[in-house]
């Protein structure tokens, strides 16, 4: 995956794709995840505890879902890049053992207060095709416009 | 849906976290997303970009567990959580909304306030019905700056 490190708000595209993220989601991967949020709910982590709930495996949590989506925005946008909105519902559980893959695309660019903004759309899809979210989208801010008045 | 579970809109709760962020959480958080992003650890590479320093991940902040601990539960759990009147224990997360308005330092010291905005009955697809519960939080900074907000849906 290549990162620019300060990519130009001019050079971007509507329709551009963004790198996509291929992630094996490990029970490691849950227990990072959980151990840095402070979120220690045993469905993360206790497969015998999900399995007496009726759930396949330990499962992730949505938020962080929305930290991989902020990943992919934040390492395509480069190092002057800032998230200003990100929104998601979740259509589907993921969990221990599912691959997904989280995609997006540029939807519009507009100037707001000076600042250059890409709105993109993103989705995360299991190696099955199932959809894991819906309405998910990103505003990546690039900072101010050469010559104008920073806000 | 009861009365007593409407009347919990409106009800609103706030944690300071006892320390500032830190650029070790910052770095943990970043380790436990596999992301690399130089923003995040690097201050070297950092402080040539218009954030001046090493900032947190967006999203690192709209975890409330880290600023705040409560009583842990037979399930593990010491985050925050609404005591609301619903016989179900299922608590599936619906959706998140962000906004952030600044990066978070690692110097920052964050006070957050949950807030529940509504709650309503809506069928389910599979013919049942569920309660919808939306809290909103807001992110603040020991100097009160906002940092972000986060509307999260919960289904009960």
């Amino acid at each position: 995956m290549t990162r620019a490190a300060n990519r130009a708000f001019d050079g971007i595209v509507v329709g551009e794709r963004l790198p996509a993220l291929e992630i094996d989601v490990t029970l490691a991967c849950l227990v990072m995840y959980a151990a840095a949020t402070w979120d220690f709910h045993r469905y993360h982590y206790d497969t015998r505890y999900v399995n007496e709930r009726g759930f396949p495996a330990p499962f992730v949590d949505g938020q962080m879902l929305g930290a991989l989506i902020a990943r992919q925005l934040m390492d395509w946008g480069g190092h002057d890049a800032f998230l200003r909105r990100l929104r998601y519902r979740l259509s589907a559980m993921v969990f221990v053992g599912d691959r997904i893959v989280v995609s997006g695309e540029v939807a519009h660019t507009r100037v707001d207060s000076g600042h250059g903004l890409a709105v993109c759309r993103v989705e995360i899809v299991k190696s099955d095709g199932t959809s894991v979210v819906s309405a998910a989208e990103g505003t990546v801010d690039f900072g101010p416009m050469a010559g104008e008045p920073a806000a | 849906m009861t009365e007593a579970l409407k009347s919990c809109v409106g009800r609103e709760v706030t944690y300071s976290a006892p320390e500032p962020v830190g650029r070790a959480s910052i770095r943990y958080f970043a380790v436990a997303t596999g992301d690399t992003n130089p923003l995040y650890s690097d201050e070297a590479v950092a402080s040539l970009s218009r954030h001046g320093g090493v900032i947190a991940p967006p999203t690192m902040v709209c975890e409330t567990a880290q600023f705040y601990t409560a009583p842990q539960t037979a399930d593990g759990y010491l985050g925050h959580r609404w005591d609301l009147p619903i016989e179900s224990d299922r608590n599936i997360r619906g959706g998140n909304e962000y906004e952030f308005f600044q990066p978070v330092r690692p110097d920052d010291s964050i006070t957050v306030t949950w807030r529940i905005v509504d709650i309503y009955e809506r069928e389910t697809r599979k013919g049942g019905s569920a309660i919808f519960v939306i809290s909103e939080a807001r992110y603040v900074n020991q100097r009160g700056e906002l940092l972000a907000i986060n509307r999260e849906t919960m289904i009960r």
